[in-house]
This record gives structure tokens, C-alpha cells and sequence, in this order.
């Protein structure tokens, strides 16, 4: 049964930090030879950071191994001329490549799509970069964050009254790793269709402002300019993160229906308020949302909030608990799940690594450990590029190998 | 009209059906998927429920030039380039339509919890045995094989079992029993999993390629959301003493990792303690005494006295506005940008040299601007082949033309509520 659906497409990975490494993770795992340029000159700064053990090391970083896994890495200096070229190599061996340096680097490099295309006509080439590759703001440097102000999805998240805010898990990163694959997938249908390569440019904060579109179409339509409603729904009352006993515990609760508004306040021992003239309708609620959300966490306050939360979903309702990381791993739906996967690595050993959020019925992925920094640079070199021995040698001592 | 884009398409030879769902919590990650490919110029069928339309047509804001479900902004964004039929295929007719139309499909999008797809016949063993070739995606809110299964969830839920809302706001939480942790604005969930659908969605259809058959793709909303903290659960897998940095309570003067200040004019975003990017932060701030002193001296100094810190940064960001600082910012080479408002997104002159909105002529709502797609394809650019359909609008085309249902069948059909 285990044909991989991406087995004999290979991609040349010149990504760092997280939203390209996600990307090419996806894409291995699926069955693609995803080879990652990497430099120890200027390794990814990834590979320093959450070092396993809290010893530090270039091949120790617990945050790279949760987004590099089931690829290979050699190490280049694309800055020399030899591992320019032996990068052109690879590319002429490739079916996809992938970067997000900032724009002009790769041209820099003499690694840009036309300089590709040169010696491969039907390549596949994506860069990720914060604003684009065109326009008068294309070289600006930014991290996903800095995108997200310049989106307007920072204006538009936060607490009403509060100030704008960034959002959790470096959001956009992991979303433009899902985006990528897309897109990648995309051409590469096309250039099986029809023999044609071609370049695609992600600009982050477009896709971002591309996640608003009853912001920005209502400006469009109406002129309205929104601003920041905190956890609530502009249709549907309650929807909010409400506080249940102890310490920073919470938990989310939305209605979307009189009846189900009903069977809340019966859960939390309040019947009487679902008839109030205040609340009792949609919108009512709507109306009074201050004084609802009030009572409603004076309420909700008094209970544990696993009981409650396994009291509304018994009732039908849409109910969950906030979870931190730790909170999370220990789901037992998330145990079964089998999205987090023991993989082996070289000098951490044997760790737990969330793999795709996806389950496909046709097979299985194939999940590895993510690389130490150069550990393949000898088996591709010789065995894909055709390198010999001396040849090789003769680049390290140029630098272009490291 | 400027409808007209008919260019070279990437995904033309593709067909798609996208379900509506039936449950009524709002839940828009088929229609996004859906969307994802219809740009990309596959055809996209959306199956629609008579008279009241998907929910894209329900919630949110709408326009005012006709009535609210041909004019609602989702609508008109989501559904852009699709095709609408109406059918209810909760009727036994309905069902059968809806069989007749999947023969053809290369790809089905289905939002519905797993025991009403049973209930429907739309479960999706069924339907893969049925349509050996066709890739079946669920996108529901726990996965069909979860014990949560049966559960509901949805945007907001989603984002506060993820752990996402744990960290949202980023390193802002000032005041935790009064800061509940906080969901991104409008229906991030719901896109999330939308755009990991579809991505999954071309891995089968590359794979069907090879092996000739479709199968059935499962993707949660939930781990989906999961999959965007996955380096917290690395760090945390790995013992990595960080592992502890992704704690709420950690307020922002404790991390050290700010980034929103405030301005003259408004916010701007700015990492506080910019390691590699200090010297060129301090060009930026025009070479002031302050930053020489001791205290400031190293990353780990600065670190330590993030609250003296953040006030001289701060003194210094209010003196200038967004625009002054994010050039002066760039020119030293230092990650920092504006924060905008909607009308400065709409505005801004680095969206309107790349044509990011792009136009959409409406019979209904008319001429209007709308986001444009992700990425742009240079041989195959996404596209607004057509805007979005009226409801029921290609119900002649498809059922009649397509599938030979005659013009009378059609009318005794709309009478009997199926389509």
C-alpha cells in the first residue's frame, strides 16, 4: 500500500527558520528527496535555539527538529563560486525549489530563477518574503510578526478598547508552510500537464490580509473600518474564553441558537437568565454583551473546568478547554491521534515530533528525524551530483563545500 | 465587465464539489479550500441548501446594494469563481443528484460531522467505494476518527485547544485574570484548515497519478491548529529550558520580546531585544548617549534591563510616526513595520504597485475590490475568472445541460424543495 505520492519529486530547500523547513517537512514526508542547502558560516538560527537538555550545540535545537524532519542536509558556502555551482547542480537534478532569504539574495547568489531556469527550463521556483518580490517595499526585512502589523490583522485582534496584538505560535509561519505546499503542488500539476516550469512569489502579509475579508471587504463595499472585538463573534452571543476555577484556567463556549443559550444557563444553574428580556434573544444578547459575558463568567467561575466543559459537550454545545503545550500533549484525543511521532535523531536520540495534522487513508508518511547540519553533503554530492572524491576534496579546501 | 481573466490556468482539468454544512455553527474550511483550488481554475461545484444558501451567504457583513445572502462579503470572497446548485441532499432525489454529480469529480470537500455523513449515506468509506478515483477530504472540527469525533467546535474553539490562544496575545498579557486568552480576529481556524485541506487535497491528486486511485483525506481543525505551536511541543519534547518561555503569565516586560509599541501615530511592530540587530537599532535611534551606557552594553545587559529598555524606546518611538520610523527602521536594516489599519491596508503603495486587491464586477453587488490570492503564480496567475454565483445559478447548467435532467424534471424538482 505504500506508494508515496510525492516519490521521485525532488526539491532543492533553500529555506531557514520555520515557514519554508515546514513546507519541505510536509513535502518529504509525502514521499519527495528534499535536500536542504544549509551553511554552518551562517547556519539558520533556528538550529540555536530551545537546545534539547539545555545543552547547547548546532544539532541539539528541539525547535528545528519539529520542522525539519524527513529531509537530508548538505552544507555549502553559496557566498564561493564552487558552491554556487554545486547548488545549480542539484537544482538541475530538481523538481522544486524553495526559499524565503530576503528578496534579491538568491540573485545575489546567482541563484535566481532565471539563472535557474538556465539549467533547468521546466523548474519550479517559490520564494516567501514578507512584503514581496516586487513593488517599492520588496527588499523590506521583517519576521512573520512584523508582517502581521503591516497585514492588518494585528490592528484587528485584540481586546475592544485594547491595543492591536500579535497572535500565538508565531503565527503566520506554519500557515505559510500549508500555503507553500499548495502553491508548490499547484505548478507541479501544471508542469506535468503541460511540460511548463514557473516562479511564484509569496508576499506573507498578502496572504494575511487575504485571512480578512470581512474587514477588508467591508471596507471595500461600505466604507466601514473595523476594529477590535476580542474573542467575540459579530453574529453570535456568547462566543468567548471564560474563566473557570483556579488559577488561569479557561474555557471557550459558543452558542449559536436561543436553545442552545437555553441549555447553557441550565448547565450553569442559572435557567431564569435564558428568558430575561435582556438576553433572550440572539439579538439581545448581542445588545447587552457586556452584562452577558459578566454574568456568565461569574458563573462559569464556580465550576472545574474539564467538568464543565464535558457538561456543555454532553448538552450538544461547542465547548473547550484553553490548553498550554503541556495541556495539549497529554489529550488523550491527541495521544491517539498519532500526529506526535517518536523520531530518532543522531546526537538527541529518540523524541516526540508533531508530524501533519492530516490523516490520508492511502498511506502512511514517511516521518525521519531531522538532519544534522551537513550530514548528507557526501552522499549527495557523490551519489546524485556525480562528484568525485578528489573533487570534493579540492571544494572543501576551496570553501565552497563545508 | 473585467471578468475576463481567462490566462493560462494551473488547475483547469480539475473538478470539485464542495458540501455545505449542515450543522449551524458557522464553519468555513471547505469553502476556503474550495476557493483555494476555484482560483487556480478548477471548477468548483458548491452545493448549495434551497432558499437559504450556504452559510458564506448568512454571517458577516454584507453589502447594501441587494438582498443580504447575494451580497454577503464572505460570499462574495469565498465563493468567488465557484459554480452554485442548489440540493438538498438530506431528500433521497437530492442524494441521488448529488451521486450523479460526484461522477465526474475529481475532488470532494466535505465540512459535516461524521455521524450525519453516515445519516446522509455520505460517510466516507461509502463514498470511496462508490468513486474508486474521487479524493474524499473531511474537514471537521476534531478529525472522523477522534473520540471528540461527535463534538463541536469550530473557530474559537479551535484556536483555545490549539494553545494558540494560550499566546495571543503575543507577550502581551499584562494583567491575566482580566486578559482572557484571545482568539486572532475574524476565522483564522477556519482558513487554517481550509488551506491544509486543499494542500492535502493536491498530494492525493499527485498521487493518483501514480496509483490511479483517490482515497479519503482527514484533516482536523483542530491539528491543524496544533500544527502551528509545533515548536513549542518541540522544545517541550526535546527538555529544552524555553520550554517554560511559552507560559501566559509571563507578562511582556518578563519576556523581553515585545513587539507592538506604541507611537506617535499609532503602533509599529519592533522586537525589543533585537539581538543581531542592535547596532542598527541604534543607528536607527540616531546614536543617543543612552544606548552606550552599561546597562545596555550586551544582549544578555539588555535583557536584564528590558524595563529601562522599553521606556527610552518608547520615549523615542513617540517622538516619530509609523511611516518615519519604518523607513528609518529599514534603512538601518532592522525588522520593524507599521502596524495598519484597515484603510492604510487598503491603501498601502507597496499592495497597490503588485495590484494585490483585485477588482470584481457583481450583476447583484457590483463593482467592488477584494483580496487577491496567496502567492502569485507567474505562468498560471490566480485569477477572478467570474464572481461569485447567485444562488442556484447553475442549476440549468448542470443538472440540465450536465446531467440531461429535463426543463419540466427541473421545475417539479424546485417545487418539491430539492433544488
Amino acid at each position: 500500500m505504500n506508494e508515496l505520492p510525492l516519490a521521485g519529486v525532488r526539491i532543492a530547500d533553500f529555506g531557514w527558520i520555520f515557514a519554508v523547513p515546514h513546507t519541505t517537512s510536509w513535502l518529504g514526508a509525502l514521499g519527495a528527496d528534499v535536500i536542504r542547502i544549509e551553511s554552518p558560516k551562517r547556519p539558520d538560527l533556528v538550529r540555536f535555539l530551545g537546545a534539547t537538555d539545555g545543552t547547547p550545540g548546532i544539532n541539539r535545537s528541539g525547535l528545528f527538529h519539529s520542522i525539519n524532519f524527513s529531509k537530508r542536509s548538505i552544507a555549502l558556502d553559496l557566498t564561493t563560486r564552487g558552491g554556487a555551482e554545486v547548488a545549480r547542480r542539484l537544482v538541475a537534478r530538481s523538481d522544486i525549489v524553495f526559499e524565503n532569504f530576503g528578496a534579491g539574495v538568491m540573485t545575489r547568489f546567482g541563484l535566481n530563477y532565471d539563472n535557474l531556469r538556465a539549467v533547468k527550463p521546466d523548474i519550479i521556483m517559490m520564494s516567501g518574503t514578507p512584503l514581496g518580490q516586487t513593488g517599492p517595499l520588496a527588499g523590506a526585512i521583517g519576521y512573520g510578526p512584523n508582517s502581521l502589523g503591516f497585514s492588518g490583522i494585528s490592528h484587528l485582534t485584540g481586546y475592544p478598547g485594547g491595543e492591536p496584538c500579535g497572535i500565538g505560535g508565531t503565527w503566520p509561519d506554519f500557515v505559510v508552510g500549508v500555503v507553500m505546499v499548495m502553491g508548490a503542488l499547484a505548478a507541479l500539476h501544471y508542469r506535468d500537464r503541460t511540460g511548463e516550469g514557473q516562479y511564484i512569489d509569496l508576499s506573507i502579509a498578502e496572504m494575511v490580509t487575504g485571512m480578512l475579508p470581512e474587514a477588508m471587504m467591508d471596507f471595500f463595499l461600505n466604507g466601514r473600518e473595523h476594529g477590535r472585538i476580542g474573542n467575540r463573534d459579530p453574529d453570535l452571543a456568547p462566543h468567548g474564553a471564560f474563566p473557570a476555577a483556579g488559577d488561569d484556567r479557561w474555557l471557550a463556549i459558543v452558542t449559536v441558537s436561543d436553545a442552545e443559550f437555553a441549555s447553557l444557563c441550565e448547565v450553569l444553574g442559572a435557567p431564569a437568565m435564558a428568558s430575561e428580556a435582556r438576553f433572550g434573544t440572539m439579538a439581545a444578547r448581542l445588545e447587552n454583551v457586556d452584562a452577558l459575558e459578566r454574568e456568565i463568567g461569574a458563573l462559569t467561575r464556580q465550576f472545574d473546568r474539564d467538568q464543565l466543559v464535558a457538561l456543555l459537550r454532553a448538552r450538544g454545545l461547542a465547548a473547550g478547554p484553553m490548553y498550554n503545550t503541556a495541556e495539549i500533549m497529554a489529550d488523550p484525543a491527541m495521544v491517539e491521534s498519532g500526529m506526535n511521532v517518536e523520531l530518532d535523531h543522531k546526537e538527541v536520540g529518540r523524541r516526540l515530533i508533531p508530524t501533519l495534522p492530516v490523516t490520508f487513508s492511502g498511506f502512511k508518511p514517511n516521518y525521519y528525524g531531522g538532519p544534522a547540519i551537513g550530514e548528507h553533503t557526501e552522499e549527495v554530492l557523490t551519489g546524485l551530483l556525480g562528484y568525485s572524491s578528489e573533487e570534493i576534496a579540492r571544494l572543501r579546501i576551496e570553501g565552497g563545500v563545508l | 465587465m473585467d471578468n475576463t481573466n481567462q490566462g493560462p490556468a494551473a488547475l483547469d482539468d480539475l473538478k470539485v464539489v464542495e458540501l455545505p454544512m449542515l450543522d449551524a455553527m458557522p464553519f468555513f474550511a471547505a469553502s476556503m479550500a474550495g476557493k483555494t483550488m476555484a482560483e487556480l481554475g478548477a471548477e468548483v461545484i458548491k452545493i448549495e441548501p434551497p432558499r437559504i444558501g450556504a452559510q458564506d451567504r448568512r454571517f458577516g457583513p454584507c453589502g447594501q446594494s441587494g438582498p443580504a445572502s447575494e451580497t454577503r462579503a464572505l460570499h462574495l470572497f469565498l465563493d468567488c469563481n465557484k459554480l452554485s446548485v442548489t440540493l438538498d441532499i438530506q431528500q433521497q432525489r437530492g442524494h441521488e443528484l448529488l451521486m450523479r454529480i460526484l461522477e465526474g469529480a475529481d475532488v470532494l470537500f466535505n465540512p459535516n460531522p461524521p455521524a450525519l455523513c453516515e445519516r446522509l449515506g455520505l460517510g466516507w468509506r461509502t463514498l470511496c467505494d462508490r468513486f474508486p478515483r474521487l479524493v474524499v477530504v473531511s474537514t471537521t472540527f476534531f478529525g472522523t476518527a477522534s473520540r471528540y469525533r461527535d463534538f463541536r467546535g469550530g473557530d474559537l474553539v479551535a484556536t483555545q485547544m490549539s494553545g494558540v490562544g494560550y499566546e495571543t496575545p503575543f507577550n502581551q498579557v499584562v494583567d491575566p485574570p482580566n486578559n482572557p486568552p484571545l482568539k486572532a480576529a475574524e476565522r483564522q481556524a477556519d482558513y487554517m484548515t481550509g488551506y491544509t485541506a486543499a494542500a492535502a487535497a493536491m498530494v492525493a491528486v499527485e498521487g493518483r497519478k501514480r496509483s490511479g486511485k483517490g482515497q479519503h483525506i482527514d484533516v482536523s481543525q483542530w491539528l491543524a491548529m496544533v500544527s502551528t505551536i509545533r515548536i513549542n511541543v518541540g522544545e517541550l519534547s526535546h527538555d529544552s529550558p524555553r520550554a517554560g518561555m511559552h507560559r501566559r503569565l509571563f507578562v511582556r516586560r518578563k519576556t523581553n520580546a515585545g513587539w507592538i509599541y506604541p507611537c506617535r501615530d499609532g503602533y509599529i511592530t519592533f522586537r525589543s531585544s533585537p539581538g543581531n540587530f542592535w547596532d542598527g537599532a541604534v543607528r536607527m535611534l540616531g546614536n543617543p548617549e543612552w544606548a552606550k551606557e552599561p546597562i545596555f552594553a550586551t544582549e544578555t545587559e539588555r535583557l536584564k534591563n528590558s524595563d529601562a529598555l522599553d521606556a527610552m524606546l518608547t520615549g523615542w518611538f513617540m517622538e516619530y510616526t509609523k511611516e518615519e520610523i519604518f523607513q528609518r527602521a529599514q534603512a538601518q536594516g532592522v525588522p520593524c513595520f507599521p502596524v495598519y489599519d484597515v484603510r492604510e491596508v487598503a491603501e498601502n503603495r507597496q499592495y497597490q504597485a503588485r495590484d494585490f486587491f483585485q477588482q470584481c464586477d457583481h450583476p447583484v453587488a457590483g463593482h467592488f475590490k477584494m483580496p487577491g490570492a496567496p502567492y502569485r503564480m507567474g505562468r498560471t496567475p490566480a485569477a477572478v475568472r467570474r464572481p461569485a454565483p447567485r444562488l442556484g445559478e447553475h442549476n440549468a447548467m448542470i443538472l440540465g445541460e450536465r446531467l440531461g435532467i429535463s426543463r419540466a424534471e427541473l421545475g417539479t424538482l424546485q417545487a418539491q424543495g430539492v433544488i
